[in-house]
């Protein structure tokens, strides 16, 4: 079954006709030239593809493409659109990859964190990372870039 | 995986007609993580996939009437982050916690989890201890199922081709303490190996399920029975311990071997018994503490 | 004279964070070929030991849109690094399960994979080998007949009419006058499977056949120069006319040296000249079809005097380096001459044997087999301490082995700072301190190790790199050592930038691309900030002396006068001497009269260890110089394990490596907290578990559990000792395998210090210490 799917990607509005069968990931990378989430595992377990639909993260490799039908979807692409964000500065600062093919797994689950915790400790913090899999950095300065931005965040509240 | 036909009807009526049109060609979609992965494995290929996401009411999570009431379309993250769940059922918020990943628990669904009826799914052990009820829709009517008589084996339930689970209830009590306790290889996402529920009230009444250690989650009556109306003690619960063991028969596979299942779940029915009893006590429920 | 380094030795952020950061990365799959891309699909073999009758391809050929189907009767050729064992594709028999027997090449992914069911292959079954000992055992079938035909390596000694693809020994001093001299003997044998490196970037390749007949390949490669010399040589091409470029990595480790699945690609590519033909692994394929870590059966034989010197030791080594050796070869042979440890020791034995078994093939995994071996050693060094009496990190101290004496095939050991390494982890962890937990279920108990590990390469491995600078003054590296995400772009260019004056962002380094960037062997064996380095650095020094020699020429200044600083050239006589390398480095200097003087600076530099020999006595393994020299250092671990359950937490590490240098100290510290996770992994979970007809059974992440975020000490302790290395750039000597090293058997001597179990057999899992944590059997005495 052939569709004429509809959603926003990255603050745009796109159309691509795609199969009821076409992975999200697929479509991203190879139709709409949206390379930054990776094939890692293609069944959900090393978080490589994660981007968010309406701003929750999701694995790009085990959902249809149809169903992103009038949602909104943003990659790593999207997410810098006014410049590298806060987290992306302290995992800059932190030298907080090795090879970077997890990166941007990464770095959409640490956003959607802390969009919704501002401030985890580190505790919350690698919980909500633990799908999130890194074979190069042993997480180290992913921890330490995350707890200066929970830091960063605590001193915007007050 | 092949193509297929993708509709995603608005309401439970469609949706089964749907399903009462196509059959056994069809299936249901809900966060589909599973559903996904059998498919672009080629272990199940439907020519029809039924998105049930478009029916608005399937979402619902309350409270009401004495029971808090889930919408088959509530996913994981939605149960975790429900005030009603973590106070009202806590050994089910502390499942859902350990459910796969973040990234998974935004669209995989409690719902999905009974329906896919693997051994090792999280949601069975916290819903068994709480006699928690199911509701079934299909081309006959409605039905409700104890949670209890929902599995028949491995991947097989009392669904009908034409039903589907639009929900469960789960009995409101007072003066409890409940707990989930896991067994994973280790503390990064894991499938259960073993998971243990236990609950207790003001009366003295325990209840013990386990699961991924039978074809379905059991109850360990036996042990519930020994220890009815008697104040837990470390011996007590020791001792119900190796009674609970008798209701339960684990396979050795790649994750565990069956002894070591048996020696893990010995210590984690007393352990929830202990913690169980504690967190009635001092109404803390130590949520998400490792108990193992 | 002490150097007053102004890049080299400072911390600095890493040269490639930015584009990795912002998903800017090009990594091989991100690049966009265009509509005329092709795919392929491998059609692997259920059996792990098969004749193959027949091969029916005439189906898949007629599925629409498939391109071409490739088979063995196309290349019946063997290839392999050192051994030439491998078949691009099998013609006569499969050795392992997953095997490609066929290729497809089609206008979709999908269709590629349909086509390969297509395909009909009849096969008759052969008994399995799935075990070492199986491998050598007295009327074994062999796995490869034709040993005895194969092209091989001069330095490698194969055993033609068994299935021991090479023989490494050594035999220093009197192995049975030092035994009969011991006072104490303690004895071992344990048991490492194979694990898998699990990048996180699958293996690719894209492959393309101009209609002219050149090769280009877009490779996930740590061995762009190798992978391309072996690709001219195997297809008669010159190698001019073959190109691999290198885009970023998504992970190495080992997994990704030397050649596998890029000759099926470029197999498929030449069926459709025109086309890029893109291979890439499935997580399952990546487990059967790149490589796996060798598995070792080995047997440890100590012998002590009474003040706790060693004065004999014997090693037998039985790997199982899985259904070829093309690689694993140089596995068996590196560690045939270093599995003593670091540790002096007057009389030696070690038999270093290649199994070939029918499970996956086996080749460079980071440690190079010393984590293996290590496992071994370290353990029973902790067996015997408490035999003796001794304490552990003592008996290390006594033994460890110092500059000029010989190492086991007798020639003298390079400066080290073995004995600060072993000190300084004792004091970060608490080493005899005793801890105990709040919970009164669990203990607390450390763990101690100490490594050492030298570069496995050729005798005349080499590097070479140019630099060139461009109008502003900024320069482009050009090296063809790879960036695995260890740093190299990082170390390269500040190498580079120390001895050019300038400030790191006026510096670049490119990704290998073998028509652009100048030979490098391969990027693995802890070598290329010590060789490729040293290429950087003279390529820096040449480029300096034309800098200079124009400057002198233009300004009448001598040389010895002038040096480089703050990105331009200022005198040691003139205060106010300045001239920017921006007016000039291209440019050249304008004289007085009007005439120029200069033109594009560039420098070009070149580096071979000329003091090393492969060829050894195959007796005694004595006689040659194989190894350019030893990294050492030590590593330790405090962990909380619950006595009932055995499920043991990690709660600090500490690991120093005598690195001779760190070039960049941050980086260098990433290494080690990375490599340590990566040995946790090994040593607590991770195992390729195979049914008794050599099918995987965790051919995923759903059973094959790597280290998560929650799963790391939370107390990462990564300390740098720096003796320098003579021959290496500023003393730097390479360290980032060496880090995974004392982990496994760290964990397993924390356990048998803690409970008093002795795990001979990683991984050290929950479930093996809960239950045997009463067994007499496994009862080590405290």
């Amino acid at each position: 079954m052939n569709h004429i799917l509809k959603f926003n990607l990255n603050g745009e509005a796109v159309e691509v006709a795609v199969k009821s069968n076409e992975k999200l990931l697929d479509v991203l990378r190879d139709k709409l030239g949206a390379v930054s989430a990776k094939f890692g595992c293609g069944v959900a377990e090393c978080g490589a593809c994660t981007v968010l639909i309406d701003d929750l993260s999701v694995r790009s490799c085990i959902t249809f493409a149809v169903e992103v039908e009038g949602k909104s979807v943003v990659t790593l692409e999207g997410l810098q659109a006014d410049g590298p964000t806060k987290i992306q500065k302290a995992f800059i600062k932190h030298n907080a990859f090795q090879c970077g093919f997890c990166a941007p797994g990464f770095i959409m689950s640490a956003t959607e964190l802390i969009s919704k915790n501002p401030s985890p400790n580190e505790e919350e913090m690698r919980h909500a990372l633990a799908g999130n899999l890194c074979r190069c950095t042993g997480y180290q300065n992913i921890v330490d870039a995350m707890n200066e931005v929970a830091e960063d965040n605590k001193g915007g509240v007050k | 995986m092949d193509n297929f036909r993708y509709i995603k009807p608005s309401t439970v009526d469609e949706a089964i007609s749907s399903k009462r049109e196509y059959g056994k060609k069809a299936n249901f979609l809900l966060g589909g993580t599973d559903l996904f992965i059998a498919m672009d494995k080629g272990v199940i290929t439907p020519e029809v996939v039924i998105d049930l996401k478009g029916i608005k009411t399937l979402k619902y999570l309350e409270e009401k009437d004495g029971a808090i009431f889930i919408g088959a379309a509530v996913t994981w993250t939605e149960l975790i982050e429900s005030e009603i769940i973590k106070k009202m059922v806590p050994a089910l918020w502390e499942a859902a916690d350990l459910v796969a990943s973040v990234g998974v628990r935004n669209t995989a669904t409690l719902v999905g989890n009974l329906c896919n009826a693997v051994p090792s799914l999280e949601s069975g052990a916290p819903l068994y201890v709480r006699d928690a009820v199911v509701f079934l829709e299909g081309k006959d009517g409605k039905r409700e199922v104890s949670v209890k008589d929902f599995f028949t084996g491995v991947k097989r339930t009392v669904l009908k081709d034409d039903e589907l689970m639009t929900g469960l209830k789960i009995p409101v009590v007072k003066e409890f303490g409940e707990v989930y306790i896991k067994m994973g290889r280790y503390e990064g996402e894991d499938l259960a190996q073993a998971g243990v529920s236990v609950f207790v009230d003001k009366n003295n009444n325990y209840k013990i399920s386990l699961s991924a250690v039978a074809v379905t989650p059991v109850r360990a009556t036996k042990a519930e029975d020994f220890l009815k109306g008697k104040k837990l003690t470390d011996e007590l619960a020791a001792e119900a311990a190796e009674l609970a063991l008798e209701a339960i028969a684990p396979i050795s596979d790649i994750r565990s071997s069956k002894e070591y299942r048996i020696h893990m779940c010995r210590i984690m029915v007393k352990r929830g018994l202990i913690a169980s009893v504690s967190r009635m006590e001092t109404g803390v429920p130590a949520l998400s503490t490792r108990l193992i | 004279m002490k150097e007053n380094l102004k890049v080299v030795g400072h911390d600095a952020v890493r040269l490639d964070i930015v584009e990795k950061v912002l998903g800017a990365a090009e990594y091989t799959d991100d690049i966009a070929f265009g509509p005329n891309l092709l795919h392929m699909a491998i059609l692997g073999s259920p059996y792990a030991h098969a004749e193959i009758l027949s091969i029916d391809t005439s189906e898949a050929k007629k599925l629409p849109g498939v391109k071409a189907v490739i088979t063995g009767e196309d290349y019946p050729e063997k290839f392999g690094l050192y051994l030439k064992d491998k078949s691009i594709f099998p013609v006569d028999r499969v050795r392992q399960v997953g095997e490609q027997v066929a290729g497809v090449v089609a206008t979709s992914y999908e269709i590629a994979r349909n086509a390969t069911k297509l395909i009909k292959v009849e096969y008759k079954e052969l008994p399995v080998i799935l075990d070492p000992y199986d491998s050598i055992a007295e009327g074994a079938i062999l796995i490869h007949p034709d040993l005895g035909n194969y092209v091989i390596e001069p330095w490698l000694e194969a055993q033609p009419g068994t299935n021991i693809g090479h023989l490494r020994r050594i035999r220093k001093g009197d192995i049975d006058k030092g035994f009969a001299e011991a006072e104490t003997i303690v004895e071992g044998e344990y048991h490492i499977p194979h694990v898998a490196h699990t990048c996180i970037e699958t293996h690719i390749s894209v492959s393309k056949f101009s209609l002219d007949g050149r090769l280009t390949m877009w490779n996930s490669t740590q061995s762009p120069h190798t992978q391309r010399n072996i690709m001219a040589v195997a297809l008669g091409m010159n190698h001019k006319d073959v190109r691999v470029i290198a885009p970023p990595i998504g992970g190495g480790f080992g997994g990704k040296a030397g050649i596998s699945m890029e000759v099926m690609a470029a197999a498929g590519a030449k069926s459709c000249p025109g086309h890029p033909v893109k291979l890439r692994w499935t997580r399952e394929e990546e487990f059967y079809n790149s490589s796996q870590r060798t598995g070792l059966r080995n047997k440890v034989k100590i012998g002590f005097k009474k003040n706790g010197k060693i004065i004999a030791f014997k090693h037998e080594m039985f790997w199982d380096v899985g259904a070829s050796a093309e690689y694993g070869s140089n596995v068996v042979n590196a560690t045939g001459f270093s599995a003593t440890g670091p540790y002096y020791i007057p009389n030696v034995y070690i038999d270093s044997k290649a199994c070939y078994t029918n499970n996956p093939t086996c080749s460079a995994y980071r440690g190079f087999g010393y984590s293996e071996f290590s496992f071994g050693i370290e353990s029973t060094m902790d067996k015997a301490a408490k035999i003796m009496g001794i304490d552990a990190v003592e008996l290390r101290r006594i033994n460890a082995i110092k500059e000029g004496e010989g190492v086991a095939y007798d020639v003298p050991m390079n400066p080290n700072g073995l004995i600060e390494c072993i000190d300084k982890v004792a004091e970060e962890i608490g080493w005899g301190i005793e801890e105990k937990s709040d919970d009164p279920n669990k203990i607390i108990a450390k763990g101690f190790a100490s490594v050492w590990k030298a570069p496995a390469m050729p005798a005349n491995e080499s590097s070479s790199a140019f630099i060139k600078f461009s109008e502003d003054g900024s320069i482009n590296v050009m090296v063809s050592g790879m960036e695995l995400g260890q740093g190299l772009l990082t170390v390269m260019g500040k190498i580079a930038a120390e001895v050019l004056g300038l400030t790191l962002d006026k510096v670049r380094v490119e990704l290998p691309d073998t028509d652009r960037n100048p030979y490098e062997w391969q990027t693995v064996a802890s070598h290329v900030t010590w060789s490729c380095g040293n290429a950087v650095k003279r390529a820096a020094i040449d480029a300096r002396d034309k800098i200079l020699d124009i400057v002198q020429r233009a300004h009448f200044i001598d040389k010895s006068q002038l040096y480089l600083e703050d990105n331009g050239v200022k005198c040691t006589t003139q205060d106010s001497f300045y001239i920017p390398f921006s007016d000039f480095v291209i440019t050249g200097i304008q004289t007085e009269h009007n005439t120029w003087v200069g033109g594009p600076i560039l420098g070009s530099g070149m580096f071979m260890p000329e003091y090393t020999n492969a060829m050894v006595d195959p007796k005694t393994g004595l006689g040659g110089h194989p190894m350019v020299h030893y990294t050492v250092g030590a590593g330790a671990v405090k962990v909380e394990i619950d006595k009932e359950t055995g499920r043991m937490k990690v709660l600090k590490m500490a690991e120093a490596f005598d690195l001779g240098k760190a070039i960049n100290p941050d980086l260098s510290k990433d290494q080690i907290n990375g490599g340590f996770v990566q040995g946790l992994g090994t040593a607590m979970w991770e195992q390729c578990i195979f049914d008794e007809k050599g099918k995987m059974l965790n051919d995923g992440f759903t059973d094959y559990k790597i280290p998560t975020i929650v799963d790391v000490p939370r107390d990462m302790n990564p300390i740098l000792v720096e003796v320098p290395q003579p021959d290496g750039p500023y003393g730097a000597r390479g360290h980032s395998e060496h880090t995974m090293i004392p982990v496994m058997p760290a964990i397993a001597n924390a356990v048998a210090n803690g409970l008093s179990v002795r795990i001979v057999d990683v991984p050290v899992t929950a479930e093996k210490i809960a239950m045997r944590m009463n067994d007499p059997k496994y009862k080590e005495e405290m």
